[in-house]
């Protein structure tokens, strides 16, 4: 019976698959694919071909099929060319030759009649990349971007984005056809313009300007996906030409503004704490501003009154009205791309009163998908931070199901943190209340915190508040102790931060609380949380009438207990009792001294030292019992006591400076963008155009058009042709401010001289892959953001009880600032780079001058290719130049002193090692005029850094030369990742171990060159990389990896961190380097260069060699 | 724009490999990931995640991770909604279902049995389909075999949240109208609402023009052939839930005992079906100890109980009822559980939102028209 059913469901799953090509995705390989290939028969080629593919996306490399499947490029068949398309473009790269054979099939088919063969041809083209056809290509694209299908445009518009990888010098063709496809009919074509308008020109908005109209009207017909990317390009044209609008949020003074209805003035008051009013709400806002905009370096100080006097208003301008008008009805789309897109438009330029409108459309995206709600809520989270009244009446939304992830919970969280007002905290209270009560521990920890952050901004809830969490308190606590669970403990440390942090507003009115609390102390076992409550108890002895009353016996039941505890906890009896000393009474004053007599006696024989230290360091701050004995001194041992009396004062009893819960402790970054979502500048986000920035430049386009074009007429096609003119002012004018600071070699460009953006894109595509990491790795990204956020004050605070650090838990006043410091420098982050994403430059010397030599010119370069001769052998590039109008002949290169003592070297070959020898080198029968020939030099330096003497022969004449060695050449590159570098680096500590100090500020004048520019990078990014390539070109060394610190300010380079690896050639000793930055990037960089080596003299040389080369 | 869409199996093995530009994307990206989270996400890894040399979008759908790469900035979105779509060099291209089905055959019945005799097999269209040309992208230009039928239904999914003092806290109702069209020709349809006010946030497809809704609420549009989602919307602040459920758990000594009553609340017309209530067992429950006076009771594999009650009984108040074991030292339970509530209900839609009529021009002929309207329960929790 079972065997029948088990056979019949078989044979549905045998009828199923039939006639599909399932099979072949099950063992591609079961069929002899060449001969298949080879076939007659398009159905047999057609398996083959299949089956290939099938082996691609199972990860099998089957490039050594290529040849014969090339063939097939010219079949009749559609389906065939088709599959065999997707498999050239799969391996053209690797096997260019090859892939050159089917170029000419390509060519023909670009003019067949079926427009899919064309279009298929074209992309398949523009997808092999080679540099050889993309000539060949762009010809073809220009053709096809005139196609009468449109179809074929829209692939010749993708085609343009495939071929400015190839082809970056021919940008201003390439612009032309993106002005071409823009002006195309199709609503398709004209969004496939947009995505290759990104990506070949995304600067030249100038470009936008004639179209601008249409392409708004365009808008709601396009295709979703084009929408997202043309909406940000109508964006930033109008922020370039126009500047921000006057009453956007941006610049709204008063935020109350926002929220409509039902908002009294004193509802503002609690979400400004800082109560300084309609002041303080426009910091987040210029906060927001600066965010979005692109940073010139100090064009903030400057153009302060500039940003503040924006000229637009919706109501005058059209260009701004138009754009509002046709993205408002995509709020409506079924994309919550395209949702957020508009959205954000609005965002930025509406009118504060009309910017309501967004809030629907994008609390209904979070009903779409759990991803995108994830996605959407990190958007939201920034907007209501910064109007939490636009919010404030949907908290609804943000309740937490029970199927959202813990990341998308963290994030409801924070977001119903930021919007709780007077009149919604009710409700999310309760629903608070529900949700310490979910499984998720963590989670509940969170919402603890959040109830705090709640406490702190609306006050009149706090005593609710903290009768809630002393039930907590006592309810978990009494959990805790008959049973160990996992993540409880979170939950009770977490609920008494939470009320710590309220207390802390106004000890005096919670005292009962602290009383209840530190009652509480021998149920709790937890020693983080019993180190709290002393703490809590210390720092607010001598507040209010109660407490005092009841420090004696709490005093004696923690010197009774302290034995027994735990490090952290004994170290705040410690604390805590010095407090009391310095705050009791008279009265009291005796009794207590001898408590803290005992307990510091207790103290002075524990086994940790951090305790001893404590106690002696107490004891002799505060001496109690002892003082007695001195107090008929002289006067200068009261002298010594008032200043103790001060620095205890100082110490113990200091004011808690009030943490301002800062927003600088996140980064922003444009709505809907990666960036916002991993929370740093991912590579390639760019920041919002600077406002009014094209301005200038369009009026004297205008001037220039004006003038050349003044015997034109205007028809459209003048119109077209000047505007391109106008284009390519504007973009030589920027190229040309990045180039002017160039050298005239002009070698490589560089991926910070933005200007340049052609070769800043490319780079961008290999190089900075950012890693973050933190402490809490484990917690995710956003765990770690939202906890970040959601509880900096308090877990701030908690990592200053906590530390294990003697003097941070010491000095336990330790204001929170260097606290969130310390916190926010955790987070690093790593960017990774091969060695070949810098472009390298060797320094050129001079071997022989040719003035001094009759013509014969030699420069050399240190190579950091390795010898295929040995391994000891340095690689010296020779470059050769006759100079002269005649035929230079027979140059040959000798090393001096081993003509001296070839003989000898060859009698004993031991001895003479301390002598540089010279690899035989091929002598140069003939030179011509004029031309250049590279040789290769290999010498074994044997470590000498004295120059080598050579010996140029030619014409039959004699030429002395000096070769200086470099020791950064002594070295070879040794590939290792970053644990086996730290790892190494342990073991090389010590005699080991050399530093030096040098300054950097060759990122100075890099500035100097990008300020003008448009695009945006991270400037520690730049100055790391310009860093790293400069040490790159300069040693033969490994990049292991480039650490950058996250900060708020974006200015502070601090923490930059380089690592090299190399090995010593001789020797096979590792040799490493690491650098460390310190200071800002708009002045010069301190570095510290660190080099660990076996070998210490060599070590110290490259030591002062990479310092030459980074200064 | 993406380089790299990769399909992993719920076992971590890449099934597909897809590279879309020259910068391509080394597959142990996708060990990575794997390990990733395994080792830190414990399962739920977010949904950007940053690895050392990529960020990566995820989508998990149908045991199928859809992991797509980038090394530059996009927007996050277009990457997860894109990810099961086609593409072009990392670009969206062509995404329209209908030019799709049309460019690659699906397989069918006739097809495959067709291949199968012949031995012939073409799966993909020699002609480029009419409509990338065409402004109504969506809908292809020439519909054959036109049955002239336009049904449109409404689908709603109800949400709602009780919190632990049976106060209903949210109600919301969130519906889609699906229509599934079978016309010829290029049909022009309008669509209107008898009471469109009570709507909140709405969703359009493509096809909708944003004009008639804008000014009188109407919606005009040229429908793509075969069914699909022509609106989707939101209607707030419900007051009632057609049926309630009351779980009581009160513990004591180590012992927890469970109560769950279930019965109409707001008798909605139609009969309601399918209801059934699930909710996670706490943690730290040494035994369960669960039956119910009507329907079946199981206890899934991954410590969720789901009640099985179907119809609600004329005669009695189905109630689910037993006793939970707590571990050794617990005296009471800690935490407390959700109850997630699903219900059908055939013929209504909760929210009250009506359709007055649907108007058809443009056609040879008058086609029928059918409507719909089916209830079901979304996010609906009962907090305990």
């Amino acid at each position: 019976m079972f065997g029948l059913q088990a056979s019949s469901a078989a044979a549905s799953w045998v009828v199923g698959r039939m006639g599909t090509d399932a099979h072949l995705y099950d063992d591609p390989e079961d069929a002899s694919i060449p001969a298949l290939l080879d076939s007659r028969f398009d159905a047999d080629r057609i398996d083959a071909l299949k089956r290939l593919l099938a082996l691609i996306a199972q990860g099998v490399d089957v490039a050594h099929l290529f040849p014969q499947v090339v063939k097939n490029v010219a079949a009749q068949s559609l389906e065939v060319k088709k599959l065999v398309y997707l498999y050239l473009l799969h391996y053209a790269e690797k096997r260019q030759n090859e892939a050159l054979l089917s170029i000419n099939i390509f060519q023909k088919d670009l003019s067949d009649i079926n427009p899919l063969v064309r279009a298929w041809a074209l992309r398949t083209m523009a997808g092999i990349r080679l540099h050889v056809v993309a000539p060949l290509v762009l010809v073809a694209v220009k053709k096809c971007a005139r196609d009468p299908s449109a179809y074929v445009r829209k692939c010749a518009a993708y085609a343009l984005c495939k071929l400015f990888d190839l082809l970056p010098e021919e940008s201003t063709t390439l612009e032309e056809i993106v002005d071409v496809l823009f002006s195309d009919n199709s609503p398709g074509v004209v969004g496939a313009a947009a995505v290759a308008f990104k990506s070949v020109c995304p600067n030249c908005l100038a470009l936008i300007s004639k179209h601008f109209r249409r392409l708004c009207e365009t808008l709601p017909d396009i295709e979703e996906w084009y929408q997202i990317t043309l909406i940000e390009i109508l964006l930033r044209y109008v922020i370039a030409r126009h500047g921000l609008v006057k009453d956007s949020v941006m610049f709204a003074s008063n935020l109350s503004l926002v929220a409509q209805g039902g908002v009294t003035v004193d509802t503002m008051s609690y979400t400004q704490p800082t109560s300084v009013g309609g002041i303080s709400g426009t910091r987040p806002n210029i906060m927001l501003l600066r965010h979005y905009i692109e940073e010139h370096p100090g064009c903030f100080d400057r153009e302060d009154d500039k940003f503040s006097s924006p000229s637009v208003t919706t109501s005058t301008n059209d260009d701004v009205a138009i754009l509002l008008k046709c993205t408002s009805p995509l709020l409506w789309s079924q994309n919550s791309g395209v949702v957020l897109a508009a959205a954000s438009v609005h965002w930025i330029m509406a009118p504060v009163e009309e910017v309501k409108r967004i809030v629907g459309p994008i609390l209904f995206t979070l009903r779409s998908s759990p991803d995108a709600a994830y996605v959407v809520l990190g958007d939201i989270l920034v907007f209501a931070k910064t109007a939490p009244l636009l919010f404030a009446p949907y908290d609804e939304d943000f309740f937490i199901c029970s199927s959202d992830p813990y990341q998308t919970r963290a994030l409801k969280l924070e977001i119903l943190t930021t919007i709780a007002s007077e009149s919604s905290i009710p409700a999310i209270f309760e629903e608070f209340e529900d949700y310490i009560k979910d499984p998720n521990r963590r989670f509940v920890a969170d919402t603890v915190a959040a109830i705090a952050l709640c406490a702190q901004k609306l006050p009149s809830i706090s005593s609710t508040c903290l009768e809630g969490l002393l039930s907590l308190v006592f309810y978990e606590s009494s959990i805790t102790n008959s049973v160990h669970l996992d993540g409880e403990d979170i939950v009770l440390v977490q609920a008494i931060l939470s009320i710590k942090a309220i207390v802390k507003i106004d000890a005096a009115s919670h005292e009962k609380v602290i009383i209840r609390l530190v009652r509480r102390l021998d149920k709790i076992k937890q020693p983080a949380a019993r180190s709290l409550i002393i703490w809590i108890f210390g720092e607010y002895s001598s507040v209010g009438n109660l407490i005092p009353k009841i420090i004696p016996p709490v005093l004696k039941y923690l010197a009774w207990s302290f034995a027994a505890e735990v490090l952290e906890t004994k170290l705040q009896i410690l604390n805590a009792s010095a407090k009391v000393i310095i705050h009791s009474a008279e009265e009291h004053l005796e009794e207590f001294k001898r408590i803290m007599a005992y307990i510091t006696d207790l103290a002075a024989c524990d086994l940790n030292y951090d305790v001893r230290d404590r106690a002696r360091f107490i004891s002799n701050l505060l001496p109690c019992g002892k003082t007695s004995l001195n107090e008929n001194d002289s006067t200068c041992q009261s002298h010594s006591q008032d200043i103790r009396k001060e620095l205890a004062d100082h110490i113990f009893g200091g004011k808690i400076p009030t943490t301002s819960h800062s927003d600088s402790n996140y980064r922003i970054y444009l709505p809907g963008s990666l960036s916002q979502v991993v929370l740093h500048a991912a590579p390639g986000y760019a920041p919002l155009p600077k406002p009014q920035s094209m301005e200038l430049i369009y009026h004297t386009i205008k001037l220039t058009r004006d003038t050349a074009n003044s015997s034109e007429s205007n028809n459209s096609n003048a119109e077209s042709e000047s505007s391109y003119e106008s284009g390519s002012v504007y973009d030589s004018e920027s190229e040309g401010g990045g180039l002017s600071d160039k050298d005239a070699t002009g070698s490589s460009q560089y991926p910070n001289d933005d200007g340049h953006n052609l070769h800043h894109r490319q780079d961008n595509q290999e190089a900075p892959l950012v890693h973050m990491y933190d402490d809490n790795v484990d917690q995710g990204q956003t765990g770690r953001n939202v906890e970040d956020n959601l509880s900096s004050l308090i877990s701030t605070d908690l990592t200053e009880l906590m530390s294990k650090s003697a003097l941070e838990s010491w000095l336990d006043e330790a204001p929170a600032l260097p606290a969130v410091q310390e916190s926010m420098q955790k987070s690093i982050a790593r960017v990774s780079f091969t060695n070949r994403s810098f472009e390298r430059k060797p320094k050129l010397h001079t071997l022989l001058d040719p003035s001094n030599t009759s013509g014969l010119s030699v420069i050399y370069a240190f190579s950091a290719e390795i010898s295929p001769i040995s391994r000891l052998l340095v690689c010296i590039d020779l470059f050769v130049e006759n100079n002269t109008t005649d035929q230079l002949t027979d140059i040959i290169i000798k090393s001096e002193e081993a003509s001296i003592s070839k003989d000898e070297m060859d009698q004993t070959s031991e001895g003479s090692a301390s002598i540089p020898t010279l690899a035989p080198v091929e002598e140069i029968r003939s030179l011509a005029p004029q031309q250049t020939v590279k040789m290769i030099l290999q010498v074994h330096f044997h470590h000498h850094l004295l120059p080598l003497k050579l010996s140029v022969l030619c014409n039959g004449k004699r030429h002395p030369a000096k070769l200086h060695p470099d020791i950064a050449y002594f070295v070879r590159p040794l590939p290792m990742d970053l644990n086996a570098f730290l790892c190494k680096e342990n073991q090389l500590r010590g005699v080991f171990e050399y530093a030096r100090r040098c300054t950097f500020k060759d990122h100075l004048q890099k500035h100097g060159c990008t300020e003008e520019s448009t695009d945006h990078t991270d400037k520690n990014l730049l100055v790391a990389q310009s860093l790293a390539s400069k040490v790159l070109s300069n040693a033969n060394v490994h990049l292991v990896s480039m650490d950058m610190p996250v900060t708020f300010s974006i200015d502070d380079a601090s923490g930059l961190c380089w690592r090299f690896s190399s090995e010593i050639l001789s020797t096979s000793n590792p040799c490493l380097i690491t650098i460390l930055a310190e200071g800002h990037t708009s002045g010069p960089l301190d570095l510290t260069v660190k080099v660990n080596s076996e070998d210490t003299v060599f070590g110290l040389n490259l030591l002062n060699r990479v310092v030459t080369i980074i200064e | 724009m993406l380089q790299c869409v990769f399909l992993l199996s719920d076992s971590g093995e890449v099934m597909v490999e897809k590279q879309m530009t020259a910068h391509r994307v080394d597959r142990a990206i996708c060990g990575w990931f794997w390990e990733y989270v395994l080792a830190h996400a414990a399962g739920d890894p977010s949904k950007v995640v940053v690895s050392p040399t990529h960020y990566l979008f995820q989508v998990y759908r149908h045991g199928v991770t859809f992991l797509a790469c980038t090394q530059v900035e996009m927007p996050p979105l277009m990457a997860i909604e894109i990810l099961d779509e086609m593409m072009d060099n990392g670009f969206p291209l062509t995404t329209e279902p209908n030019i799709l089905k049309e460019m690659i055959a699906q397989p069918n019945i006739v097809s495959k049995m067709l291949n199968v005799v012949t031995g012939k097999s073409s799966a993909i269209g020699n002609k480029l389909p009419d409509a990338t040309a065409s402004f109504v992208h969506w809908r292809t230009t020439v519909v054959k075999d036109a049955s002239n039928e336009a049904y449109v239904s409404i689908v709603e999914e109800l949400d709602a949240c009780v919190n632990r003092e049976g106060v209903l806290v949210k109600c919301e109702a969130c519906g889609d109208i699906v229509v599934n069209s079978s016309l010829p020709g290029v049909p022009e349809l309008t669509l209107s609402f008898a009471n469109p006010t009570i709507i909140n946030d709405v969703r359009f497809h493509p096809c909708v023009r944003f004009r008639p809704w804008e000014s009188s609420q109407i919606l005009s549009f040229v429908p793509p052939d075969g069914q699909f989602k022509l609106m989707s919307y939101r209607v707030k602040k419900l007051k009632t839930t057609p049926i309630y459920v009351k779980p009581q758990l009160s513990s004591d000594l180590g012992n927890c005992r469970v109560n769950v009553m279930v019965g109409i609340r707001n008798d909605p017309g139609k009969p309601i079906d399918s209801i059934t209530v699930q909710f996670q067992l706490p943690p730290l429950i040494a035994s369960a100890d669960l039956t119910a006076n009507h329907g079946t009771v199981d206890i899934l594999a991954d410590q969720t109980c789901l009640w099985t009650i179907g119809h609600i009984p004329k005669d009695k108040a189905p109630s689910l009822s037993g006793n939970l074991r707590l571990e050794e030292g617990l005296a009471h339970l800690h935490v407390f559980p959700t109850f997630q509530v699903k219900f059908r209900i055939m013929g209504v839609a909760l929210s009250g939102l009506q359709i007055d009529r649907l108007e058809v021009k443009n056609t040879p002929s008058a086609p029928y028209k059918g409507f719909r309207a089916q209830t079901q329960a979304g996010r609906y929790e009962v907090r305990s």
